[in-house]
């Protein structure tokens, strides 16, 4: 038999724990470079961040990006739900069909057409007469409209993937229809897409970043701030670049703790 | 066979007191035309067993009468009331008094056994939450699965779903019982316990209409068997009489067929 298909024992175990503290060890060093060279005023990272406060662009940025994201994450979920009850009503019992239609319509304006041109027309045209100290309604609204799209065919799924059986169960005990959606559908299509609406959320994270089309200083325009300023781009856009995959990896880890949590609650 | 010739074989008069009076219905599913002018009455009290070869539109008939299936033309009249010209609210309400079972139980997964069965009478308003759990543990005494009150379907057995899916059925207090083949999804080892409940049921005076291929429930339950092919009933009778003595010759061919 060929040693490759043997699980390798001796020597090894000590070769795994020196390799963990070599790497926590380059770790504590960068993070101890980092440090020391941002309090010495000398050095690019001082000039970049700690001159005129400038790291207070990335903190009210990122402080935008957060609340943009919630808060379109919430509309386009409630937009959502709203648009798939109708959709899927419509493909079970052939009823709401011109509700259908313009649901339709959104999906494929909302779909077809690129996340900045709709965020500038919001802005520029549909909210043109607007103060713009309200702009970050209009991109919380664009957002949201725009999510609501992704989350709507998402949540179908999950209620067109609901065995047909137990619409029926549900309707031979003579539930109306949208008690059967309310108490029997829906809590099981949620708990199936939940994975893909953490995802969503990911995503539409990272899309705020186009916020600053329309003058928003959220994370991305905070670091661009930096940039303008320094002339300096290497620094305030890697900063920025880190930012967001620390603030998605955190959510991706998230959803994977749901994940096994919904997946143990069906072995029951 | 003719319609004509059919209405001619009817085991029972048109009766105004019968629970259930189904004249000429027919369903299509675009050009498949499956039923071809069912007619026939059930009285309260009937067990009627439904049996016949695959295809032959025993279970589309059975979904038709709580209009799970909407018959294409005919009509079904419910004490008194014609099916068909009932609206929406109207069928919720009679689907309240025909409870109905699945061959494939269509427990509701993501609630415990004790919700599944209380889910119904406590949101449509026949009962507060308190009765409907009283009503719910007596059930499942009577089932038999008290003890699994608290558990989630996935942890049952498939005898043991169908057994609650029919307590589930019962909570309504229905005056039919309609049953898509209860037995045909079930362990070999797991249908004895299901057909016992039924028989219970039948004893314990339920109208019901079965449909299945349990010959032997058919033979010691049924008070009337009823034999359907090709969307039409081509033989009703008493079980002994249509076991012993078939008239039909389709009937025949498939009771020699079949193991009995």
């Amino acid at each position: 038999m060929s040693k490759s298909f043997v699980e390798p024992k001796a020597g090894n175990k000590k070769l795994r724990i020196l390799a963990v503290i070599l790497v926590i060890a380059a770790a504590g060093a960068a993070i101890a470079a980092f440090v020391i060279n941002l309090l010495d005023k000398d050095s690019k990272l001082y000039e970049t961040f700690v001159v005129d406060n400038r790291w207070q662009y990335l903190l009210s940025g990122l402080g935008n990006t957060l609340i943009i994201t919630a808060c379109a994450a919430v509309l386009g979920i409630l937009i959502g739900f709203l648009v798939a009850m109708i959709r899927s009503t419509h493909d079970k019992t052939g009823k709401l069909k011109i509700g259908n239609f313009i649901c339709r319509i959104y999906l494929t304006v909302i779909r077809g057409t690129p996340m900045v041109v709709q965020l500038l027309i919001m802005y520029f045209v549909i909210f043109a007469t607007l103060n713009s100290k309200y702009k970050i309604f209009v991109a919380i609204l664009a957002f949201g409209i725009n999510s609501g799209a992704y989350v709507a065919e998402i949540v179908r799924s999950g209620i067109m993937s609901i065995d047909n059986g137990q619409f029926e169960a549900g309707a031979s005990l003579g539930l109306s229809y949208p008690k059967v959606m309310l108490y029997i559908i829906l809590p099981q299509a949620f708990k199936n897409v939940l994975p893909a609406l953490a995802n969503e959320v990911i995503v539409l994270l990272k899309e705020t970043s186009v916020a600053g089309y329309i003058g928003m200083e959220d994370l991305t325009k905070g670091g661009d701030i930096i940039r303008a300023n320094t002339y300096q781009a290497f620094m305030p856009l890697l900063a920025v670049a880190a930012i967001y995959l620390i603030m998605v990896v955190i959510l991706t880890a998230l959803v994977g703790k749901l994940e096994r949590r919904l997946a143990k609650n069906d072995k029951r | 066979m003719t319609n004509a010739e059919h209405s001619k074989l009817k085991v029972h008069p048109e009766l105004s007191d019968s629970m259930i009076t189904v004249k000429d219905l027919h369903k299509c599913f675009g050009e498949l035309h499956i039923l071809k002018g069912i007619s026939t009455t059930i009285d309260q009290g009937e067990k009627v067993v439904i049996i016949g070869p695959s295809g032959s539109g025993k279970s589309t008939f059975l979904r038709c009468l709580n209009l799970l299936e909407r018959p294409t033309s005919g009509s079904i009249v419910l004490d008194g009331v014609d099916l068909l010209t009932l609206n929406e609210k109207g069928v919720n309400y009679m689907r309240q008094s025909m409870g109905m079972v699945f061959q494939h139980f269509n427990l509701f997964p993501h609630l415990t056994i004790r919700k599944n069965i209380t889910l119904a009478p406590v949101k449509l308003g026949l009962m507060t939450e308190e009765e409907a759990n009283a009503k719910a543990d007596d059930l499942l005494e009577k089932v038999g699965l008290y003890d699994k009150c608290d558990a989630y379907p996935s942890q049952l057995s498939g005898g043991q779903k169908q057994r609650i899916a029919i307590a589930r059925a019962l909570a309504m207090n229905p005056e039919v019982m309609l049953f898509d083949e209860p037995t045909s999804a079930l362990d070999p080892e797991m249908v004895g316990e299901v057909l016992n409940l039924m028989k219970q049921l039948a004893s314990d005076g339920m109208t019901m209409i079965v449909v299945t291929h349990e010959m032997g429930f058919a033979k010691e339950v049924a008070s009337r068997v009823m034999f359907m092919d090709d969307g039409q009933i081509l033989e009703e009778a008493p079980p002994e009489e249509f076991f012993s003595n078939p008239k039909n010759e389709r009937t025949k061919l498939f009771l020699s067929k079949v193991l009995i």
